[in-house]
């Protein structure tokens, strides 16, 4: 199975994605339109590179902080959480799954995706 | 700050700090000076700020766009880097939004090692209703 349908199999996700780091290819399953999930990925691919160039420039004043290079990134409000990690994002709702099963599931699976990729 | 104190007690806690919300650094506490100094949370600070800013027009408009709730407010945004990770909240400021105070408090953020984080426990902690004094 690919990690976009592991995801989607973990309680309490709503929706998971994967976009491409350049250009505007993306595929999702769960509950979105494509529409929607055409936005998602739009706005996921930003910050992740927006974190980049942030940690890059942190690294570049303070080397060797542990931040640099960023593997991904979460968004939490009262009910929904998005987690980003590489170039996959999933919509958890946090009320019914845990944070740290999707932070370790993604970083197991995709912490060792090289850098030089963004 | 008490609440500071608190987050450097959670697993792999490296620092924790405030800072306000166009992003200088406030209060700050930091268990290993050697890997993490001032200077640096004064910058993470500054990134947090933008990014916590950046998610709220986000998760604003995705909910008006999707009418999907439970986005907005953003309480948490969090960083997970190489080896760290940086946990910021503003859940204390839209507390004090949402009763109509003017005045608003810092935003509160830790940074802890990834190998040891507890990303539950963090928020837990952060978004506790009445932090102890």
């Amino acid at each position: 199975m690919s990690i976009v349908t592991d995801l989607l199999a973990r309680p309490g996700v709503v929706a998971a994605g994967e976009y491409a780091y350049r250009g505007d290819r993306f595929s999702y399953r769960g509950a979105l339109s494509d529409e929607h999930a055409r936005m998602a990925s739009v706005m996921c691919r930003a910050t992740t590179m927006g974190a980049n160039m942030e940690g890059a420039m942190l690294d570049s004043i303070h080397p060797g902080n542990g931040l640099h290079p960023p593997r991904g990134w979460l968004v939490r409000g009262p009910v929904h959480t998005v987690c980003v990690m590489a170039n996959v994002f999933c919509l958890l709702d946090h009320t019914q799954g845990s944070v740290n099963d999707i932070i370790g599931f993604m970083r197991q699976n995709l912490g060792d995706v090289p850098y030089g990729l963004i | 700050m008490a609440i500071l104190d608190e987050l450097m007690r959670l697993p792999g806690a490296m620092a924790a700090f405030e800072f306000r919300g166009s992003g200088e650094l406030l209060e700050h506490r930091i268990a290993h000076p050697d890997r993490i100094n001032p200077a640096t949370l004064d910058l993470l600070a500054h990134m947090c700020s933008a990014n916590m800013s950046i998610a709220a027009m986000q998760t604003r408009g995705w909910e008006q766009v999707t009418a999907m709730q439970g986005f907005y407010p953003v309480q948490e945004f969090t960083l997970v880097g190489f080896d760290w990770s940086v946990v910021v909240s503003a859940l204390r400021r839209e507390r004090c939004k949402q009763a109509g105070q003017s005045k608003l408090p810092p935003f509160t953020g830790i940074v802890l090692a990834n190998e040891s984080a507890d990303y539950e426990a963090v928020f837990a902690l952060l978004e506790r209703s009445e932090p102890a004094a």
